[in-house]
């Protein structure tokens, strides 16, 4: 077998193909054209495959971390303005008004829930992406960990765009035809950016990198501070943001509706709520401390990297 | 030298390779040997995924070019990729005089 061969066979069990592959295995073409016999000053072509993987993930699955981003904020946009326009619409309309509370309850899921999700995953994975946009190659553990975050922001995403679509649908007799058209359009619109920005996910998910190195965690991130006693224990943390989310939301509906007993009772609701997310996905998403997982080399826990 | 001693120098040294006219990875392997006076043991290999990323990261841009029957990718110098050399330059200039007055 040839040392280009060799090359190829190492790209492909890597994910590196397609124009990406062809391109290398041209200019290594063209190299050993201008000095036949070279081969061996080139390098072992395992590495120099696993050297491309490493780079080319990297740069793929901060891109798409950045375009799920982007993806994120047209969903954001249709949320708010179907919100905005309600009123002119003849709406809000109370919840029996719709044709089934089947559509009802999971288009409420995906209108307030969902877009909640999507704003932590999607804001992490874009933090994690830009603050190393200027690392060649990351270290296998924190690729997936961007992605892990990227793909839940985008199904989180995708599930906002259905509860919209769900909405118009429910409330289809009820609310006027322009509202209906323009949010049930503008949705449909917002679904084909995530579900691209998904594609671009998965793409980058299959380049196979080999680069040790930790994961990283929401410390590594976000100036939190405390973060050396938050780290010592995950639920510190969740604790801590559910009790923030609760204090915020009771503040906000005290103000908004002049009553302490509903912003107490939409508060701790709220605040269980994000408790309960931090649960589900907080080691998902980084956003719980990696206790007893992957060491955080070279950095104390609580000190900046 | 081993390529180890080059320690993330090898981007601003392929930028400067190219800095006077446009080359094909090989070109700039052999600029880099003749400069350098065979001084580095690099894989030559290892040129390839820096040319690539300093493309992606928008330093260098290249196009096919058609050399008799072989196609090859030439690599030339953007705009930012020289100013991005010149300022990788007078940082070197800077650490290298700061090394030579504390070790003469």
């Amino acid at each position: 077998m040839s040392w280009l061969e060799q090359l190829e066979g190492e790209l492909t069990l890597r994910g590196v193909r397609g124009r990406e592959r062809e391109r290398i295995l041209l200019e290594l073409h063209d190299h050993i054209a201008c000095e036949p016999g070279c081969e061996e000053r080139l390098g072992d072509p395992a590495s120099l495959a696993a050297s491309f993987a490493e780079e080319l993930g990297t740069d793929m699955a901060r891109r798409s971390a950045l375009g799920a981003f982007a993806a994120l904020a047209v969903t954001a946009a249709v949320l708010a303005v179907s919100q905005l326009a309600i009123g002119a619409a003849g709406g809000p309309p109370g919840f029996d008004h719709g044709h089934s509370l089947l559509l009802f309850m999971p288009a409420m899921l995906g209108m307030l829930v969902a877009p909640q999700v999507a704003l932590v995953a999607g804001c992490l994975a874009a933090v994690r992406a830009l603050r190393r946009r200027r690392t060649g190659s990351l270290p296998a553990a924190e690729l997936a960990l961007l992605r892990r975050r990227t793909r839940i922001a985008l199904l989180a995403g995708l599930a906002t765009a259905l509860g919209l679509e769900l909405y118009v649908l429910d409330f289809s007799s009820v609310l006027a035809a322009w509202w209906l058209a323009l949010v049930g359009g503008a949705a449909a619109v917002a679904a084909l950016a995530l579900l691209a920005a998904m594609r671009a996910l998965l793409r980058a998910g299959e380049i196979v990198s080999e680069a040790e190195g930790p994961s990283g965690d929401i410390f590594d991130d976000l100036p939190i501070p405390g973060s050396r006693w938050l780290g010592r224990q995950p639920w510190r943390l969740g604790a801590l943001a559910a009790l923030g989310v609760t204090v915020v939301m009771t503040a906000l509906v005290w103000h908004a509706e002049r009553s302490l007993v509903e912003g107490l009772e939409r508060g701790v609701v709220e605040g269980i709520a994000a408790a309960a997310g931090f649960a589900l996905l907080g080691r998902a998403i980084g956003a719980a401390p990696a206790v007893g997982g992957e060491p955080v080399a070279g950095r104390e826990r609580g000190a900046r990297p | 030298m081993k390529a180890d001693a080059l320690n993330g120098q090898l981007a601003p040294l392929i930028l400067a390779t190219i800095a006077e006219e446009p080359a094909h990875g090989y070109a700039i392997v052999q600029r880099l040997e003749q400069r350098s006076g065979g001084a580095f043991e690099l894989a030559e290999g290892t040129v390839y995924p820096a040319l690539h990323r300093l493309e992606r990261d928008g330093l260098l841009s290249s196009s096919w070019s058609l050399e008799g029957p072989r196609r090859r990718r030439v690599y030339q110098l953007t705009r930012a990729g020289r100013s991005t050399l010149g300022e990788r330059r007078r940082e070197w200039g800077r650490f290298a005089k700061a090394v030579e007055m504390v070790l003469e």
